[in-house]
């Protein structure tokens, strides 16, 4: 076995030994089935509300008919994936944290480079049993969510929908694996480990809710309840006609919110799990061509969170923090 | 000079010299002023967008912004308030809790006469005037750039609706002080002291009030709190987690002072967060002195 594989092996053993891992864990696993279970009551209830209008109508002898609420299992996992957004970002910083700033702690960075192995290979090994980390973390939520969906929900998953939620699963170990790829490079850079999770926690903020909330507030349908133009009955082509002499600032608008991973997360998942009504029931082929660009900027941003924490996870710098 | 006065002085320093809050103190203050901003750059499009509406025919609906209040301005900045001021007021608490025990400088301090009561509160008091600079600072970033933005100064009324404002805000931010400090004085390891008080914060915005709303995550971030259900199960719920949605009952009562009639404050709400506050910082002063003497284990 390769030196970063042990390094990745001993990685994945320690944060399963973390007490706070778990805790972590089991709090994202938490909110994810609460929110699946509150958006199927949420369904109940509008399908109880929608029987008793067709009863009302019926007893008054009305002969108009109304479309019953649709169910569409893998819309019910909307909420969870907010919380993956949110909550799942923190957490994937505390992992990432803990990966350097426990070594740091027990002071165990001398010892490891007293053995001779490449430079990177200390950090590539601890990001990629990070990485196997987050796919095991990520199998189980998707897991928890399928069967609260069918337990809950009263809906099993077909296949397709099984391979939609396997890609929504996949934007989601990317994200994770950012923010903690972003962690560890902070935690490496930093003499005070304490102040990395600070910085990180700043980043988090200004990422994941300050970048997509100035957006909402700019976006001009958010601004009245309901939706601006539905309080103006504008059907949507004629909807879509007068943005487009707002063209500018929608393309500000727009260029804000697809600089925060979070939100390039929330628009492939909502895409390809059919949340947004635009994609749901669309072939995947129909969604991938709306959210390729999102896809590639998110890989990218992957691969620039990757390249920050090995190029800056360095023997001299880790070797300093604990001088 | 009162020992109190002393304490609450050196932790009032201590806390400005910290660069990493200071960094989340300038964005909340930052994100408060360029809130109006923002708000208004909207209202300006969505105006805009109205007019083409009208004259391509397409509406006859009166302008939904026709008579907007300067305080709608302020809106944006109550969010502001839920995402970075309570969250920078918790870091902060927990930084305060871990100095001492980082320095081991507690068991010096606890050998003078004081006690660990006064020395606690000290701590708090310092926090509070901290905290109070901050939102002085960021009501006075408001009340300058709604003026600027309604190209008018704010009215006295007004003002002092930006000020009741702020005393509210204040004391929300004392109340997540204070939970940090708990944290801070009583789980053992410096991440997971950190991480605690966001946690809790996570469940308060998100989890407590979805139950009893069915409110999506991401929309509890409108600035607007979100009504809690009236039906089924939700209702029930919404009646059992309804004093524990904190932040939720700050948006409501924060409406209500910005925007709603003079008359119309939510006593219920404004209980919930003095109430919350309190809570906080008793369950500080409770703390023994055995918890200020461990020292942080990372």
């Amino acid at each position: 076995m390769t030196r970063a594989g042990v390094f990745a092996r001993k990685e994945l053993r320690d944060l399963g030994r973390h007490r706070i891992v778990w805790i972590l864990g089991a709090t994202l696993a938490l909110a994810v089935v609460i929110a699946v279970v509150v958006a199927s009551l949420a369904f109940r209830a509008q399908m109880a509300d929608y029987q008793a209008y067709v009863a009302d109508l019926a007893s008054s002898g009305s002969a108009v008919t109304a479309a019953a609420p649709q169910l569409f299992p893998l819309q019910l996992l909307r909420g969870g994936l907010e919380y993956v957004e949110i909550i799942g970002a923190l957490f994937a910083i505390v992992v990432g944290y803990g990966t350097i700033a426990r070594e740091a702690a027990r002071g165990t960075l001398p010892l490891i480079y007293t053995r001779s192995h490449g430079p990177r290979a200390l950090v590539i090994g601890k990001l990629l049993g990070i990485a196997a980390f987050w796919a095991a973390l990520v199998t189980v939520l998707v897991l928890v969510a399928g069967v609260t969906v069918a337990l809950v929900g009263g809906s099993g998953l077909t296949v397709a929908d099984a391979f939609r939620l396997a890609i929504a699963a996949a934007a989601a170990w990317v994200y994770l694996m950012f923010w903690s790829a972003v962690a560890v490079g902070l935690t490496a850079t930093m003499r005070r480990p304490g102040t990395a999770l600070i910085l990180a926690l700043g980043l988090w903020l200004a990422i994941v809710l300050i970048v997509p909330q100035i957006g909402d507030t700019m976006d001009p349908d958010n601004q009245v309840p309901g939706g601006l133009f539905k309080a103006l009955a504008i059907a949507k082509p004629d909807e879509l006609a007068v943005l487009a002499h707002f063209s500018h600032y929608e393309v500000t608008r727009n260029g804000l919110e697809v600089t925060s991973i979070s939100k390039l997360f929330e628009r492939i998942s909502f895409g390809f799990l059919g949340i947004k009504d635009k994609y749901n029931q669309q072939s995947l082929g129909f969604v991938w061509a709306d959210m390729y660009r999102y896809t590639w900027a998110m890989l990218a941003l992957l691969t620039a969170g990757l390249g920050f924490a090995v190029s800056v996870t360095t023997r001299t710098r880790l070797l300093r923090k604990t001088a | 000079m009162s020992v109190l006065a002393v304490v609450a002085g050196h932790e009032l320093l201590a806390s400005r010299r910290l660069r990493s809050p200071r960094v989340l103190m300038s964005m909340f203050v930052a994100m408060v002023a360029a809130a109006s901003f923002i708000g208004w750059l909207t209202q300006r499009t969505v105006s805009g967008v109205y007019r083409q509406v009208l004259a391509d025919g397409l509406t006859a609906q009166p302008d939904p912004f026709a008579s907007v209040a300067p305080m709608y301005f302020a809106r944006n900045t109550v969010i502001y308030v839920v995402m970075i001021g309570t969250l920078m007021a918790a870091v902060l608490g927990v930084q305060s809790a871990l100095r001492d025990r980082r320095a081991g400088t507690a068991d010096l301090v606890l050998t003078r006469p004081p006690g660990v009561r006064v020395v606690l509160a000290g701590r708090l008091s310092g926090l509070a005037v901290l905290l109070a600079g901050v939102v002085g600072a960021s009501t006075l970033a408001s009340w300058i750039a709604i003026s600027l933005v309604v190209g008018a100064p704010v009215s006295v009324a007004d003002s002092f609706r930006l000020v009741a404002w702020g005393g509210v805000t204040w004391v929300l931010l004392v109340g997540f002080a204070a939970l940090g400090m708990w944290a801070g004085l009583h789980v053992r390891r410096e991440t997971s002291a950190l991480v605690a008080p966001v946690v809790a914060w996570a469940v308060i915005a998100f989890v407590i009030p979805q139950l009893g709303t069915a409110a999506r995550p991401v929309s509890l971030l409108n600035p607007v709190a979100t009504p809690p259900q009236t039906t089924g199960v939700f209702h029930m719920l919404s009646y059992l987690t309804g004093p524990a949605s904190i932040t939720e009952h700050f948006k409501t009562l924060s409406t209500a002072i910005l925007e709603g009639p003079a008359w119309g404050l939510p006593v219920g709400s404004l209980a919930v967060v003095l109430v919350f506050a309190a809570v906080m910082v008793g369950a500080v002063l409770l703390t023994p002195a055995a918890r200020l003497r461990g020292a942080s284990d990372d």
